[in-house]
């Protein structure tokens, strides 16, 4: 496969179960190696470079969250900036500034009120938003969120899709998105990148349309080129 | 959590064979009755017509009214025990943490588990008593051999424990945040020790009830503590004061019990409890 998303868009990934979505974000996310082919980016100040490199750059929502069960969620919020710091500089703690910021991201994803309690104590929808705001506070250049509504009533469902919506066209945050849902991947997506198989465990793109006609202006700037 | 009905049974799904039933369990249940019936005749007494039960009383009725002038010494003493175990176990844990991150299977390479595993099992085998007569046999008959034994011992514990705990964590926590750019370190200080932490203060604090217990044991052979002084008694026959050592010893090991037991509870609580997205 071989496609460029522009910068800032939002891209639903969809397709049958089992087809390979979350693996498709894993490997883009270089935390596993593809079969064959690369993975490029479009970095600052050099042509291309691998995810590993920019890794601080790529923002995750995992299917299974992958939050710290035992810490507070702005705990678990401020975590998702552990990439821009050295090791010295969060051995005693996150910058202050920071602290201040998370609280207004969970604020923003609804969960102000419960900002500091524990991740075991909260429900699977909370904990999804809270995933979704670590991954937001990042302030990445991709955000990979693998079925980041999954949990959420209809309701939370589209404050967290117009919220990251809202962010990738404003900070330029380019969103690859699994949705199983037609309804919001039409509301949303602004391109949709279906997956069908392609027989032998692997996967092909069936196509890459664009899902409404007539939004798409801006250059390519920092774009995911894929080719597999 | 998701609730998941199987799919019903099949009316025409055959009974499982008969050596189905033949498994680790059931194997192990029959061969400890074996051992039972095995041990059963070699347990006898000395042969003589002895009244026990009158023997017990007698001895009994020596322990009462207990010597309370011997309470100050005793308390000193206990003290000391107290100080033995303390210092024994905070250098256990600092020594077996590292250990345990080279046991646990899940952050290190196989030959590296394989080695500290057996050094621990190996350091396990021998009791505190004999490893307090080693440290005796070293540095002398002082509180200093009682911590060296101790921390041997608690070592072997702790090593173990954490290893298992660190084990039986789920490291995708810490893999994920490696994947958004954190160091490895920063992904074991944030992802990892926070739900490691728990465990960790859980079984420390149950190796420093331990240790207060075994300190007042190893005494006997000299190692500094409470010890010492039970076991000057029991030589001397002075049951009177023996029992007022014994019932400081109860006193301090109930209430040692009972408050890390609630305090291991509350800590461990947060972790227990099931992450509700999987």
């Amino acid at each position: 496969m071989d496609w460029v998303v522009p910068q800032g868009r939002f891209v639903a990934v969809v397709g049958p179960s089992g087809v390979g979505k979350s693996t498709f974000l894993r490997v883009l996310a270089g935390i596993e190696k593809p079969a064959e082919g690369r993975v490029e980016y479009g970095c600052p100040g050099m042509a291309t470079c691998g995810p590993r490199q920019i890794q601080p750059r790529i923002g995750m929502v995992f299917q299974n969250l992958r939050l710290v069960v035992n810490d507070t969620l702005v705990r678990n919020v401020m975590c998702g900036r552990l990439g821009r710091y050295s090791t010295w500089r969060t051995a005693f703690g996150f910058p202050r500034s920071d602290r201040r910021e998370a609280l207004e991201i969970l604020r923003r994803v609804g969960l102000g009120p419960r900002a500091h309690a524990w991740v075991a104590e909260t429900s699977g929808g909370e904990q999804q938003r809270a995933a979704l705001a670590r991954a937001l506070f990042q302030e990445p250049g991709a955000l990979l969120a693998d079925e980041p509504i999954s949990q959420l009533d209809p309701a939370s469902a589209h404050m967290a899709l117009s919220l990251i919506k809202d962010e990738a066209h404003r900070r330029g945050i380019t969103v690859l998105c699994v949705l199983h849902d037609g309804a919001m991947v039409a509301k949303y997506a602004d391109y949709v990148l279906h997956l069908e198989p392609g027989g032998e465990g692997a996967w092909r793109v069936r196509e890459m349309k664009q899902a409404q006609e007539g939004t798409i202006s801006t250059p390519l700037l920092e774009g995911a080129a894929v080719r597999a | 959590m998701k609730e998941e009905s199987g799919p019903p049974a099949m009316p025409d799904q055959p009974e499982p064979p008969w050596h189905s039933r033949i498994n680790v369990m059931s194997v192990t249940l029959v061969a400890f009755l074996a051992a039972v019936a095995f041990s059963l005749p070699g347990i006898h007494g000395s042969g003589r017509d002895i009244d026990y039960l009158g023997n017990l009383l007698r001895f009994l009725s020596r322990f009462f009214p207990p010597d309370l002038s011997v309470l100050p010494m005793t308390l000193s003493n206990l003290l000391e025990t107290v100080r033995i175990a303390v210092v024994a176990t905070a250098a256990a844990i600092l020594i077996s943490i590292p250990l345990a991150v080279a046991g646990a299977r899940n952050i290190s390479p196989f030959w590296l588990v394989v080695t500290t595993r057996m050094l621990l099992n190996g350091v396990r085998t021998v009791p505190s008593l004999i490893w307090a007569l080693f440290a005796v046999a070293i540095v002398g008959a002082n509180p200093m051999a009682g911590v060296i034994a101790l921390t041997f011992y608690s070592i072997a514990y702790l090593g173990k424990f954490f290893a298992d705990a660190f084990e039986s964590l789920d490291s995708e926590v810490a893999q994920g945040m490696r994947a958004i750019g954190a160091g490895a370190l920063q992904a074991v200080q944030f992802g990892f020790w926070p739900t490691a932490k728990p465990l960790v203060w859980s079984h420390s604090l149950w190796m420093l009830e331990y240790n207060i217990r075994s300190a007042a044991i190893i005494g006997i052979v000299g190692a500094g503590g409470i010890g010492v002084q039970l076991y000057g008694y029991a030589d001397s026959r002075s049951w009177d004061k023996f029992a007022t050592v014994l019932i400081c010893i109860l006193v301090v090991v109930t209430v040692l019990d009972f408050t890390g037991e609630a305090i291991r509870r509350r800590i461990t609580r947060k972790v227990t409890k099931p992450i509700a997205a999987e």
